[in-house]
C-alpha cells in the first residue's frame, strides 16, 4: 500500500494544506492542466499533479472528491488557493520536480492511471 | 396532426432503438392473489396508473390499472383478490422489438404502458409513452430549438425530460450564477454538492451531480455572457439539475458536442478551462441529459440523475 507520505517523501514535497492526510492510500494518480479532465478522470483515492494554481482548482477537486493534488515545478501557489484548501481540508502538495520527472517517480512505485487495465 | 401519426412517422428513423434500450427497469409490480385495496395503496405511493400482476413465480399473469381499481370502488370489491378484475390477457414486447413496433403497440391499443418480458414470461420492463420520449431524447442529446416557439420551451416550468412540473420556486436548492466572476465559477457546484452530501445519499451519485453540475456552471460563466440559475430538484427516485441563462446561446451545437471542441478565449484557457470536455462530461456522468438552446435567446440544460435503484419487495 502506497500512502500519501511515500509520495510527500519521493518528490520531498512540501505539505501546504491537509497534513492530516498524509496515512491514507494513494490507488492512482493522473497529470493534468485541464479542469475538465480532472473532473472526469477522477478515480476514489486518485491524486492529479498539475502545474495549474488557481483557486478554481481546488474547487473542481472538491467536486470530484480528488484525494489530493501536487503542484510541480515549484510554482507559487497563491495564499487564496492554500487558503481555500485548508478551508475544507485539502490535500495539496508542492515539488520542484517537474512533472514529466515527477510522474515517472510515481509510475516506478507501481502506481497506476486512470487508464490502467483499459489498453 | 393526431399525436399517433405522428410518432409513428418518427418512429422509423429511431429503427435501431430497441424496446430493451428504452424501457424503465424499475417496475413495480404485484402478486395476483393481494387484495385491490393493496394495488391501489402501491399505485397512489408509486404515482403509477398501472402495474404488471405476477405469480408466486413472478410470471406475467395480467395488468391492473387505475380504470380497474375506480371500478372495484364503484362496486365495493376493494378487498377481492387483484386475480379477479386484472385484465389477463397482456401485450407484452420484448426486449428486441424495435422501436417502431413498440410504437405500433400503443397504436394498435390504447393501453398507458406494455411490460417487456423475457423468455420466462418474468417482466424485465415496462414502456410508457414517456420511455419512449427518453429514449428519443438520450438519442439526440441535444436539441436545437431554432424557430420562435422560445416561450413554449425555453420558458417552460416544464421538464424537458419528463413533462412534469418543474417550479422554480419550489426547488430544493437554487443558487445564482455570477456570469462575470470566473473566480467563483463551479460555487454553485461545490455548494450543491456540499448541500448534498449532509443527507446520506451515495457518495457516487453525490459526485456525479457535482462533477455535471460543474460543467454546466462553467459553461454559463465562459460562454454565455448572460444571467444563470442552477436549480435542483429531489424525486423520490432521481435528481434533476436545470442549469438555465438567458445568454447567446450555442452557435455550433455539433461542434459543441465534439470532445476536445471549445470556444473558450485564451484568458479562459489559461485556468484550465476550454477543454472542450464540458459537454462530454455532463454526458458521462448524468444519466439523461437534454439541452435546448437558440442563438441569442439562452441555453438550458437539464439533467436527471436516478439514485440507486431498488428492488420493490413482492407484495
Amino acid at each position: 500500500m502506497i500512502k500519501v507520505r511515500d509520495i510527500v517523501a519521493l518528490l520531498d514535497a512540501e505539505v501546504l494544506s491537509g497534513e492530516n492526510k498524509l496515512d491514507e492510500e494513494v490507488k492512482s494518480v493522473g497529470a493534468s492542466d485541464m479542469i475538465s479532465d480532472i473532473l472526469a478522470l477522477t478515480q476514489p483515492g486518485m491524486v492529479v499533479l498539475t502545474g495549474y494554481t488557481y483557486p478554481q482548482v481546488i474547487r473542481s477537486a472538491l467536486v470530484t472528491d480528488l484525494l489530493g493534488l501536487v503542484v510541480v515545478r515549484g510554482k507559487n501557489v497563491a495564499p487564496e488557493t492554500i487558503a481555500y484548501a485548508r478551508e475544507n481540508n485539502f490535500l495539496l502538495l508542492r515539488t520542484r520536480g517537474y512533472l514529466y520527472s515527477s510522474c515517472g517517480k510515481i509510475y516506478s512505485l507501481g502506481l497506476r492511471g486512470a487508464d490502467a487495465g483499459k489498453e | 396532426m393526431p399525436e399517433r401519426n405522428k410518432l409513428s412517422r418518427y418512429a422509423v428513423i429511431f429503427e435501431d432503438l430497441k424496446a430493451g434500450d428504452i424501457m424503465s427497469t424499475r417496475v413495480v409490480e404485484i402478486a395476483a392473489d393481494k387484495k385491490i385495496a393493496h394495488a391501489k395503496e402501491l399505485m397512489k405511493i408509486k404515482k403509477i396508473s398501472g402495474m404488471p400482476v405476477v405469480d408466486e413465480n413472478r410470471r406475467l399473469v395480467g395488468i391492473i390499472s387505475i380504470e380497474d381499481i375506480i371500478h372495484a370502488l364503484e362496486f365495493n370489491t376493494i378487498n377481492d383478490p387483484i386475480r379477479r378484475i386484472m385484465s389477463p390477457e397482456v401485450v407484452t414486447l420484448r426486449r428486441d422489438d424495435p422501436l417502431p413496433a413498440v410504437v405500433d403497440k400503443f397504436e394498435s391499443y390504447k393501453f398507458g404502458r406494455f411490460p417487456v418480458v423475457d423468455d420466462d414470461g418474468r417482466v424485465c420492463g415496462i414502456i410508457t409513452k414517456e420511455d419512449i420520449l427518453h429514449g428519443i431524447l438520450e438519442k439526440f442529446n441535444l436539441i436545437y430549438i431554432h424557430d420562435q416557439k422560445r416561450t413554449s420551451t425555453l420558458d417552460t416550468e416544464y421538464s424537458s425530460i419528463t413533462g412534469e412540473k418543474l417550479n422554480a420556486g419550489q426547488a430544493n436548492f437554487h443558487y445564482r450564477i455570477d456570469s462575470g466572476d470566473i473566480d467563483a465559477a463551479g460555487s454553485g457546484a461545490a455548494m450543491l454538492k456540499q448541500f448534498l452530501a449532509g443527507k446520506n445519499f451515495h457518495n457516487d451519485i453525490v459526485r456525479r451531480v457535482g462533477v455535471a453540475t460543474y460543467e454546466a456552471e462553467t459553461n454559463v460563466v465562459i460562454h454565455s455572457k448572460g444571467q444563470g440559475d442552477i436549480y435542483f430538484y429531489q424525486d423520490e427516485d432521481r435528481f434533476i439539475v436545470r442549469v438555465v441563462d438567458n445568454g447567446v446561446g450555442i452557435e455550433d451545437l455539433d461542434k459543441a458536442m465534439k470532445e476536445g471542441y471549445s470556444t473558450a478565449p485564451d484568458h479562459i484557457r489559461e485556468r484550465g478551462f476550454g477543454a472542450g470536455m464540458g459537454i462530454a462530461n455532463m454526458k458521462r456522468f448524468a444519466d439523461k441529459l437534454v439541452i435546448l438552446s437558440e442563438k441569442g435567446a439562452g441555453t438550458q440544460v437539464e439533467m436527471i440523475f436516478y439514485l440507486p435503484t431498488q428492488t420493490w419487495p413482492l407484495i
